[in-house]
């Protein structure tokens, strides 16, 4: 275990922190809110985490959080300007916003260092902390989307016309889908820049985006699950498939496309359909032995099984 | 003075390029997130051929329209209209469609990446020489003089025919209503795969005429423009073509000014805060119509 943890620790890090970023963008999509916003704050978390760092000697905890938070605002702030837009128009006002803090990025002297970046951002950051860290974020999404806030969730996600009329308040949850995702994206930047000393504008372009989109759209937008296998999969599949080496972009591009057609749940989806599909069999076939058993054709003492099956299946 | 010329014929570039997307956008409601990558991997395939044959200019931008339309239809064909078909809300087939758009951009960009080295490409071998003219103090190359003319022809044709025509008449009013239209009679797929390849051509002749005027495109010039596209439609407002026009000419314009005014590192912020600061003050655009929605 300790020789894999060893070999493998650039690896695990970036699973994490791929799992942070990808929940950035989830949970807008899963609310209704069509905002790429998520890698923009990544960038602002990375870079605030790095100065908090280098300038005031930062611990690692606290530098998460905090960058977390200052992310969570200006996610905010966002929000409160554009939360009103809507579809292609919000998803585009985040990809200009996420490019924005590219440009800042390279234009921001001392702060971010230029074109070159910032180096030796250097933290007590250990394993225990990043998983804590994650597994509390994870948590947090999790709550979302079970009971009344998941049903509410739903709603104002698919009618948030009907949301609005059934007195849910469609407005505070859309702006709550901004600080999250900005919270997050933050968090995953902070994560990054801790794990690896460095920071540049490199590392906060449009890349962010794609490689965010296509971990929850191959793993599932509507559950946290998805962001895991996503997270999980995009971050060992390159190192599985040294094979494809410089091709990798274009198998990236491959799956995309074929899961934006064919896949549109993700594989969480497909796992929850078919968990479904095989729960609806196995109570129809329990449905026709109590009919046989009904009709006398089956003796007796054949235990019968209870028909009802509880229909839900968790998400 | 100078620097008009400049602006006008950086204009007229993203004019070529935006109108295709405003269009496709504004009529059957796919916004092609792959128009950057259709643009650039037009100039990269007429820079692969030119290294083996040689071609005179209008062969080379022809040749970039036909790599460009094709894109276009492919995308249309293979990815959308598949979308579409699998889709079952107008909202849920908004974000499918441009996930699958994002997807395939990728392809084209990874290819020309991995093939060029990620290094800039240009169209050297072409029998094309850049002539310089000065009239006066003003220097114009010819390769300007035909950008200009292939935008200003080709905006105003569009405009006619989108506004005179009965086909454009038919376009229109599938961004309207495309329920309605259909129960009118038009062909909505055939009419949509036109457009597309007509899109996918202008495109295809915007990658070409760029490539020509800086001597070299680096593979990822397509996704900012897709940007900035998006920035002139909707500052000109979505459907119109007079909107789009204006729009991409102001945004040449200003980042023209500030390129000329500072030291020029935020010219690439003009378009995104552009973006922001329509969508909040006038989300129409400035020619757009107001969309009626009920409940």
């Amino acid at each position: 275990m300790n020789t894999f943890y060893d070999a493998n620790i650039v690896l695990i890090q970036a699973t994490f922190v791929g799992i942070l970023l990808a929940l950035s963008v989830q949970v807008p999509l899963r609310m209704g809110v069509f905002s790429f916003a998520g890698a923009g704050s990544y960038g602002i978390g990375a870079y605030a985490a790095a100065n908090l760092v280098i300038r005031q000697d930062f611990p690692a905890l606290p530098t998460l959080v905090l960058s977390g938070v200052v992310a969570a605002l200006v996610g905010l702030a966002l929000g409160l300007v554009i939360y009103r837009l809507n579809g292609l128009y919000l998803a585009m006002a985040t990809v200009a916003f996420d490019l924005t803090v590219g440009v800042i990025a390279v234009n921001g002297g001392e702060w971010t260092g230029g074109a070159n970046g910032l180096f030796g951002v250097l933290t007590d950051l250990t394993l225990p902390i990043i998983v804590v860290v994650v597994l509390a974020c994870v948590v947090g999404v999790a709550i979302t989307e079970h009971g009344r806030t998941g049903r509410r969730v739903d709603a104002v996600r698919e009618d948030p016309e009907l949301a609005a009329s059934m007195g849910i308040n469609v407005r505070r949850y859309r702006l709550l889908a901004f600080v999250a995702s900005g919270f997050l994206g933050g968090v995953a930047g902070a994560m990054n820049v801790l794990a690896r000393t460095t920071i540049g504008p490199a590392d906060v372009g449009f890349g962010l985006v794609i490689l965010a989109l296509t971990m929850i759209i191959v793993g599932g937008a509507l559950s946290w699950k998805g962001a895991v296998i996503g997270a999980l999969l995009f971050t060992w599949l390159p190192e599985a498939l040294t094979l494809v080496g410089e091709w990798q972009e274009l198998v990236y591009g491959f799956i995309v496309l074929l899961a934006g057609i064919f896949l549109p749940r993700g594989l969480h989806g497909l796992y929850v359909d078919g968990r479904r599909g095989v729960a609806a069999r196995r109570r129809r076939s329990r449905l026709a032995r109590v009919e046989r058993q009904m009709a006398g054709e089956i003796d007796s003492d054949a235990e019968a099984e209870p028909v009802a099956v509880d229909e839900r299946v968790g998400s | 003075m100078q620097e008009i010329i400049g602006a006008l014929t950086l204009g007229s570039i993203y004019l070529l390029f935006a109108l295709g997307m405003s269009i496709v956008w504004g009529s059957i409601g796919i916004l092609n997130f792959a128009h950057g990558a259709i643009f650039m991997f037009s100039a990269f395939i007429c820079h692969q051929i030119l290294k083996s044959y040689e071609a005179p200019f209008v062969v080379v931008a022809l040749l970039g329209m036909l790599v460009g339309s094709a894109m276009s239809v492919l995308m249309q064909v293979l990815v959308f209209e598949q979308i579409l078909k699998r889709s079952t809300s107008e909202r849920s087939a908004d974000v499918r469609i441009l996930i699958g758009g994002i997807g395939a951009g990728i392809i084209p960009l990874a290819i020309a990446e991995h093939i060029t080295k990620n290094q800039a490409f240009g169209l050297e071998r072409s029998s094309f020489d850049i002539h310089v003219f000065e009239v006066a103090d003003l220097r114009i190359t010819n390769i300007q003089i035909i950008t200009l003319a292939c935008a200003g022809v080709l905006a105003v044709a569009i405009g006619t025919w989108l506004n005179r025509s009965r086909q454009g008449l038919a376009l229109r009013s599938i961004g309207v209503d495309a329920e309605v239209a259909s129960m009118m009679g038009i062909n909505r797929a055939r009419l949509a795969t036109v457009t597309m390849a007509f899109a996918g051509a202008l495109a295809g002749l915007a990658g070409v005429l760029l490539t020509y005027q800086l001597g070299a495109l680096t593979p990822d010039s397509g996704d900012i423009l897709l940007v900035k596209a998006f920035a002139c439609v909707i500052l000109g407002g979505l459907g119109s073509t007079l909107g789009v026009v204006t729009g991409c000419f102001m945004l040449a314009a200003a980042e023209t000014f500030v390129l000329t005014q500072t030291s020029g590192m935020w010219v690439e912020a003009i378009a995104f805060g552009l973006i922001f600061v329509v969508l909040l003050v006038r989300p129409v655009g400035l020619f757009g119509r107001q969309e009626v929605r009920r409940v």
